[in-house]
């Protein structure tokens, strides 16, 4: 597909819709990077692919449409860097151990969710993160991930058990309500 | 609603995701259900937690890249519209304002139009993701430098620094200001330098000058016919070490 040429009006509408939403797209490659560095040029990198296929943005929501072109940029960089993996098998990054005497801090509850967060498979990782940081409905995930409504719900309930458990072996069992399953 | 039924909706309960019907029948089950009950406060539980997280917004330095290179992508593009007449005197303006920032900003613009600090910092940037750090990896100056031809129009001088504690770690091409400029990528210790270079506008060689910009050095100079710009995250004493090197080795062989 050859995308026309974007020019200066395109350009400027383009600021007007979607750079609003950098911050969300920044924010969303964070979670899949996992790296400050590499997240700035996924984001950058998904603006540019975003302004070449701006012509075809049919006035749907904006935010879903950029984080869907951010999730794909991130894809088909892994597979130029020859990772080849599918996302469900993507490794758990070892994280720290959790130390029980600290849990009682709030801040350091965060921190702990975010590490169980971060060590999630990127499948289950970017579920959670459009649903619960990004906030977008199982319609919007749908069309981000290209997927069904139903594997969204089944997807995202799996993603919720691991972490979950996760957070159990982190936090320990007393006082956050979380499910014995 | 017998429990699994319940049970089933209650991620959708929480996410918002049932009509207000389905929503008053589940809430309704919920009262003759404790372990649902158990599963609702668990699910709320933990949405807050993960909604808790401090969000990342976009640092200032990305919307400066992105500004940038929206920019030179409208200012490249196709022909411009005819302008309302009022606006002529009122673009002239802008462009002189223009030229005064950069004269003001003065000493690090050189060469082929010119390069900011920002730009520079992104150049490092792109390499320091390990993932694109070079597209040709290679210490020796024999592999690298005819793997630019073809690619760029001209030849950059490829030298390889390790003596002076700077191994070449290979080449790259970037895109400054909407042209592909050669990039040459050095190791110091844990840290990369990326040395920018292409023809100079000028004659005459220059001495380096090495600046602090947002916590990264940058040097900026002209050699050999060439404007060089190197950005890093080295200490400036080492960034001032790598330009010296750089001259003193290209100046050996001439």
């Amino acid at each position: 597909m050859e995308a026309p040429k974007p020019d200066s009006a395109m350009v400027e509408r383009f600021r007007a819709v979607m750079l609003p939403h950098l911050d969300a797209a920044h924010g969303f490659a964070r979670w899949l990077t996992r790296d400050p560095v590499r997240a700035q040029d996924l984001a950058q990198e998904a603006m540019l692919r975003a302004l070449r296929y701006f012509h075809a943005f049919r006035g749907e929501e904006a935010r879903p449409w950029l984080l869907r072109i951010v999730r794909n940029t991130w894809i088909d960089s892994r597979a130029k860097a020859g990772v080849e993996q599918p996302l469900e098998m993507v490794e758990d990054r070892p994280t720290e151990a959790p130390d029980p005497e600290q849990n009682a801090l709030a801040g350091d509850r965060r921190r702990h969710v975010a590490a169980a967060l971060a060590a999630l498979p990127a499948e289950m990782r970017e579920i959670l993160v459009l649903r619960e940081i990004e906030d977008l409905s199982y319609k919007e995930i749908a069309a981000v991930l290209d997927l069904p409504i139903g594997t969204v719900m089944s997807r995202l309930a799996r993603a919720r058990e691991r972490l979950a458990a996760a957070l159990r072996d982190r936090l320990g069992r007393s006082g956050h309500g979380l499910p014995d399953m | 609603m017998d429990c699994p039924t319940c049970e089933s909706l209650v991620d959708a309960y929480v996410d918002g995701e049932l009509s207000a019907t389905d929503s008053a029948d589940f809430e309704h089950a919920l009262e003759a259900c404790p372990e649902c009950r158990k599963r609702l406060e668990a699910a709320r539980s933990m949405s807050a937690m993960l909604r808790e997280l401090p969000l990342e917004p976009a640092p200032d330095l990305l919307h400066a890249r992105i500004d940038r290179e929206l920019r030179a992508i409208a200012g490249a593009a196709a022909p411009r519209r005819a302008l309302p007449r009022w606006t002529m005197p009122v673009a002239m303006a802008a462009s002189l304002l223009v030229a005064a920032c950069i004269g003001w900003v003065g000493g690090t613009l050189t060469g082929r139009g010119g390069v900011g600090e920002d730009e520079m910092v992104s150049t490092y940037l792109r390499v320091a993701s390990s993932e694109h750090a070079v597209d040709v990896a290679s210490s020796d100056r024999h592999t690298v430098k005819p793997w630019f031809a073809g690619r760029i129009d001209y030849s950059p001088p490829v030298r390889d620094l390790t003596s002076a504690g700077f191994p070449l770690e290979g080449g790259r091409i970037d895109v400054v200001d909407g042209r592909k400029v050669s990039v040459l990528v050095y190791r110091h210790n844990q840290h990369r330098v990326a040395l920018s270079l292409w023809p100079a506008a000028e004659p005459g060689d220059t001495s380096p000058r090495v600046t602090s910009y947002n916590g990264f050095s940058l040097a900026t100079w002209r050699h050999g016919g060439f404007e060089m710009h190197a950005a890093s995250d080295v200490a400036p004493s080492e960034m001032a070490d790598f330009a010296a090197a750089l001259d003193r080795d290209t100046g050996e062989d001439r």
